[in-house]
């Protein structure tokens, strides 16, 4: 499927990240495996150090503190806002949205729309969809793209498929209509047939949690999780990206008639530093335009590894350039995505911790 | 094409050489890592998709070898 739109621009991306960080080389122990495999296996997906929350912390306390911390110091005016969308897969509750919950914290009144999407990996580029649908409504002239999870409480610690991966935080990027009228081309498709590559099993109403649900059993690879736990299949998720990742990118040079070197940054939903090395090989696109740093850095915090590569790697440049950016985001659902588009004299760029 | 293919698996295995006779399972380094590693090496350089479920079916050197040159 392709999307086009235009007449909106990004003015502000705010990353709000835990402050409690920790360390790969620290949880070899917690692993049924050699310290010398661990070690090994660290140094080649790249696993570093990550942002994780303490057991009380939820999405909306993550997003409430970046609004507020918007709104102290005059960046976002509260009036202004026209729909708050959340894309989340780790909401405080069932029901009711997580969005209402937070639009009713900050009291931002009765005639903003808020909503959740469930979405992880492509979440940043499904939420700026639903933001452009909004604002083309003519109603709404700013709209609060939310991308916010703390999925670290739903990883094992036991399971070295996924804890060195996983990491928390949230990210805020404000979408309003302007009078740029650059295109933009969003590609974006989804496979159903592949949806349980990636789940958390137990827990929804399919297989609400008991006792026995939380049980911890060994997998084949010697990890140990429960079905209330994150899981998924490592070599079909690889296999996925690797291949259809690389033809999106392809049907959109063919579609767009541009190349490769069109894009000054390809910014990357970065499962870990392996996969998206390989990625970048296989296109042929050099490294530094691909920034690949995050996941070693801060974890795979699922849709906001995207905007919070913007805040870590252009920064407040953003403030002052104008750069063409390709955003992709690719995983869970499958869904796979990516949006040409631009970024220039945004407002705010910058990282806090929470 | 063979020898080159060998080699690369033997660099991934950590080992001098390898035959086709070998066990994949019987090297010391043969773990989840390594099994990942020859998926990206066969998507890589060889532009096929190999699965787990496929790798494991796979008993000697041999077998993968074939799956890959085929």
């Amino acid at each position: 499927m392709k999307l086009s739109f235009n007449n909106k621009r990004i003015s502000g991306i705010l990353s709000v990240l835990p402050e409690n960080e920790v360390r790969f080389l620290d949880e070899i122990d917690n692993y049924n495996f050699s310290e010398k495999q661990s070690i090994k296996l660290g140094k080649i997906m790249g696993y570093g150090t990550q942002r994780i929350v303490d057991s009380k912390t939820t999405v909306s306390d993550l997003c409430v503190f970046g609004m507020n911390y918007l709104f102290d110091n005059q960046l976002l005016d509260k009036k202004s806002i026209g729909a708050v969308v959340l894309c989340t897969q780790s909401p405080d509750y069932f029901l009711p949205a997580t969005s209402n919950v937070i639009s009713g914290r900050l009291a931002l009144g009765e005639d903003v729309i808020s909503m959740d999407i469930n979405q992880g990996c492509a979440g940043f580029e499904v939420g700026l969809m639903q933001a452009f649908m909004l604002l083309n409504t003519g109603s709404i002239d700013k709209v609060v793209l939310l991308n916010a999870d703390v999925l670290s409480q739903k990883v094992s610690i036991n399971d070295r498929n996924s804890r060195p991966l996983v990491g928390d935080g949230a990210t805020i990027t404000i979408i309003e209509n302007s009078k740029d009228d650059d295109d933009i081309e969003m590609f974006i498709k989804m496979d159903g047939t592949s949806a349980l590559s990636l789940q958390i099993p137990a827990g929804g109403f399919k297989l609400p949690s008991t006792l026995e649900t939380a049980a911890l059993t060994k997998d084949d690879s010697g990890n140990f999780r429960s079905l209330d736990h994150l899981v998924m299949k490592g070599d079909a998720v690889f296999n996925f990206v690797q291949t259809k990742v690389p033809a999106m990118i392809q049907e959109m040079f063919d579609t767009l008639k541009i190349d490769k070197s069109y894009f000054d940054y390809y910014l990357f939903h970065q499962p870990n530093k392996f996969m998206l090395e390989k990625l970048a090989e296989k296109m042929k696109i050099p490294y530094e335009k691909m920034p690949n740093n995050i996941s070693q850095k801060y974890g795979n915090g699922s849709g906001i590894t995207v905007p919070l590569n913007v805040c870590e790697n252009i920064g407040e440049n953003a403030l002052t350039n104008s750069y063409k950016v390709c955003f992709g985001g690719f995983g869970v659902g499958l869904t796979w995505s990516l949006i040409k588009w631009k970024l220039a004299k945004l407002e705010f760029c910058k990282i806090i911790n929470y | 094409m063979k020898e080159e293919l060998l080699d690369k698996i033997a660099e991934l295995l950590e080992v001098d050489e390898i035959t086709i006779q070998e066990e994949l399972t019987s090297f010391e380094e043969w773990d989840s890592l390594t099994a990942l590693s020859i998926i990206a090496l066969v998507d890589s350089d060889y532009n096929k998709t190999l699965s787990n479920n496929q790798l494991k079916q796979f008993t000697s050197v041999g077998d993968l070898i074939t799956f890959i040159l085929k």
